[in-house]
């Protein structure tokens, strides 16, 4: 169900959001499960919808954080790829032709030039927001980076299907994003056992 | 027959994998000259990865034009008016132990730049004086049945095939001796280099044309920014007693504020050199050319050309225009 909010009501549940997340880290009082859950957009289920839930207060990533959007047959796999801010996103040319990646639009910017079939590019998403990637040589070629702000997100599946991993139970403002439409935004609330439903227009 | 053999025992090889993935894609194209030549075709290709590290590509053409006058649309499909098959193989990808690719089936020569995405009719009109067949220099319609294998690491790669001739197109090779191709390809930094060598016969009648067919030639890519500068050079005996050198630069633009827009401009020369003085043909052409994507799969492109030399063009500068569609379904199942 869409769900908009005026300004101050959206920042009374992003706080309440937060502090949910905040206690739920610092005195682990629920187990974390994986938040499931299906997409609707306009009454049916949709595929490659990314899903994000706000959660500042999440610790940083363990480590150094990879991802990969592969070339393969004169496309990009996956077409959606969600990440969190900071990832390094390997880009692999596993084709058998020449490729030339580049985002020159919104979000990260960079040019990776040609490479040869068997080597890989690594560019590191820094900020969140929408990428769109594109091969120079290829115009047919087209995929998408969603860098988001949180360790929790997901992209449904074919029949509209997410799994968020790990999520503290909690009331959480969440994000969707899909190809060609504007984001969304509503709140939901996260439990064990419970299958949550997101419907967009 | 032997790349139908070597395609069957590539699939004996092949491990089934739970995830089967493909796409089919189709192209339809027409378009037309001031030379008063239109012409039409449709190619459908299908790409099937049944197992993991195997994948299988077909490929058909239908292609027609008015007149045969002219080297315009003589991409890389034949326009005989009737259904070719071109490029079928199965290829096993092993990216261990230094053997990387190898392929079985009907294939592309891998001679210098020689994928369809390098000179199909998507884009551009008119193919580089060395790729026409026409010409006493290599053709884009010719294919290798047999097998092919890649080896080495990614930046520093060595290609042999086997085969036997399977062209499509009005320039077929002579039935011979196995063809022998070899080819190294190795990167330096941004730049893509490669040295080609194709040992075959002829294809042009045996008693115009005796002995056998030598190409030798170097290649190069670099691209960054939105500029593309490519180009191959070939060094060639196309039959006893003759030679033909030529090559040609590319200059592909679309960068950031060209938006849907791409820009060619190529420059290219061709010599062919015989004993008889009639039939030698000292060539240059200049191409300017522009692909305009319109919506999704929908594009167009217009060229320019101005030629010196005798070829088979009617006039010295050509105006041709054309307009693409391509369609492409991808699949997936058992994930």
């Amino acid at each position: 169900m869409p769900a908009r909010f005026t300004p101050p009501v959206r920042y009374a549940v992003a706080c309440l959001a937060c502090a949910t997340v905040a206690s739920s880290f610092s005195a682990g009082a629920a187990a974390p499960g994986d938040l499931q859950g299906v997409v609707h957009v306009a009454g049916r289920t949709a595929k490659e919808v990314v899903i994000w839930l706000e959660a500042p207060a999440a610790p940083p990533s363990p480590g150094r954080v990879t991802a990969t959007l592969d070339q393969r047959n004169m496309q990009f796999v996956p077409r959606v790829l969600a990440v969190r801010v900071g990832t390094q996103v390997r880009m692999p040319n596993s084709d058998r032709l020449l490729h030339n990646v580049f985002s020159f639009h919104d979000g990260k910017v960079f040019d990776l030039g040609l490479y040869p079939v068997g080597t890989s590019r690594v560019v590191r998403f820094d900020k969140p927001g929408l990428s769109r990637i594109y091969c120079n040589i290829h115009p047919s070629m087209g995929a998408y980076v969603v860098s988001v702000d949180s360790p929790y997100f997901a992209i449904s599946d074919t029949q509209g299907q997410f799994a968020i991993p790990s999520v503290p139970d909690g009331t959480y403002t969440y994000h969707a994003w899909r190809a060609g439409a504007e984001p969304a935004s509503g709140t939901l609330v996260a439990a064990a056992g419970r299958a949550v439903e997101i419907e967009l227009p | 027959m032997t790349g139908r053999i070597a395609f069957i025992a590539l699939l004996a090889c092949a491990r089934p994998s739970s995830a089967q993935t493909g796409a089919v894609e189709v192209v339809q194209s027409a378009g037309m000259s001031n030379e008063l030549i239109g012409g039409v075709g449709v190619q459908v290709r299908g790409l099937f990865q049944p197992a993991g590290r195997f994948r299988i590509y077909l490929e058909a053409a239908w292609g027609d034009r008015s007149s045969a006058g002219s080297d315009v649309f003589g991409t890389a499909y034949p326009y005989g008016g009737k259904v070719d098959a071109i490029e079928n193989y199965g290829e096993l990808t092993v990216q261990t132990s230094g053997l990387r690719f190898l392929k079985a089936g009907r294939y592309r020569t891998p001679f210098g730049l020689a994928n369809a995405s390098d000179h199909a009719y998507v884009g551009f009109l008119r193919p580089p004086l060395i790729r026409y067949g026409g010409y006493f220099a290599l053709s884009s319609g010719y294919l290798e049945e047999g097998a092919d294998l890649v080896a080495g690491v990614p930046h520093l790669s060595a290609e042999f095939s086997l085969g036997r001739s399977a062209d499509v197109g009005s320039a077929r090779r002579r039935p011979g001796a196995l063809n022998k191709v070899g080819r190294i390809e190795g990167s330096l930094g941004p730049i893509i280099v490669g040295a080609s060598v194709l040992r075959t016969m002829p294809d042009q009648p045996a008693y115009f044309a005796f002995g056998r067919a030598t190409f030798r030639g170097v290649d190069a890519r670099w691209m960054q920014a939105g500029v593309q500068i490519r180009g191959e050079w070939i060094d060639a005996v196309p039959f006893e007693g003759t030679t033909t050198k030529g090559g040609y630069l590319d200059a592909i633009v679309h960068t950031r504020v060209m938006g849907p827009v791409t820009a060619l401009a190529r420059a290219e020369k061709l010599d062919y050199d015989t004993p008889v003085a009639a039939y030698r043909l000292f060539t240059h052409r200049y191409v300017a050319a522009t692909r305009i994507r319109i919506w999704r799969g929908l594009s167009t492109s217009l060229g320019v050309s101005h030629q010196g030399g005798r070829l088979t063009q009617h006039r010295p500068t050509a105006f041709d225009a054309g307009v693409s569609w391509a369609l492409r379904k991808d699949f997936a199942s058992g994930q």
